[in-house]
């Protein structure tokens, strides 16, 4: 089994005109969170998921999902 | 030239606490090499080896300290809440794991070793701790390594 996890964050966060740091400050996180997290590098919490999908005005199901 | 706005110069930013990161684990090899050859050194007089006892304990005291990533209360909350986000809590826990691992084998090769070598419990208790926090420090360097540019 080789699940990851797929996101839409870089596709939403460039519609917004947002950068990454400027996402990272609205969720309180270092920019290199955001940047791994929107590489598939690493896999955020319930909490942080939630947090970036509200930041962006979109659910979470629409932002990540699984991709086998 | 650019100019940036930071309202207390005078004190270290969540980016200045994460530039650090990732340089120090480099050079703590170094430092502990050096605090080894006064520790255990044979040219050097009494006082000078407990100015380096203390000066290891310290050195390994503080990488303790940014491994557990304990508070730093010279920072905001908003800049404490960023250089302590959820990455890098699992940065630390993968290294502790690292270092931890490293302890274990570091202690089994002892135990072998001094079946045909008699051991100093000193040395022994330097290399334990000092292997551990290499291996850890290392692991959190790589794992802190430079970002990449701005949407890479």
């Amino acid at each position: 089994m080789n699940e990851r996890l797929a996101n839409r964050l870089k596709e939403r966060r460039t519609e917004l005109g947002l950068t990454q740091s400027e996402l990272a400050d609205l969720c309180l996180v270092s920019r290199k969170t955001i940047n791994t997290v929107e590489n598939g590098i690493f896999v955020p919490s319930t909490l942080l998921s939630l947090k970036l999908a509200a930041r962006l005005g979109v659910t979470v199901e629409w932002l990540f999902w699984i991709e086998d | 030239m650019s100019y940036r706005e930071r309202s207390h110069f005078d004190r270290p930013t969540a980016e200045s606490v994460q530039r650090t990161r990732r340089m120090l684990p480099w050079l703590i090899p170094l430092i502990v090499v050096q605090q080894g050859s006064v520790i255990f050194g044979h040219g050097f007089d009494r006082s000078t080896q407990i100015f380096g006892t203390v000066a290891w304990i310290a050195v390994s005291l503080a990488m303790l300290w940014m491994l557990l990533g304990l508070p730093m209360r010279w920072l905001s909350e908003r800049e404490q809440a960023i250089v302590n986000d959820e990455r890098s809590r699992a940065v630390r826990g993968d290294s502790a794991c690292w270092g931890i691992a490293a302890l274990i084998l570091i202690g089994c090769g002892m135990m072998l070793a001094r079946l045909w070598v008699p051991l100093d419990a000193g040395m022994a208790i330097y290399g334990l701790v000092n292997g551990a926090l290499v291996v850890s420090l290392c692991r959190y360097g790589w794992l802190n390594r430079a970002e990449p540019a701005e949407d890479e």
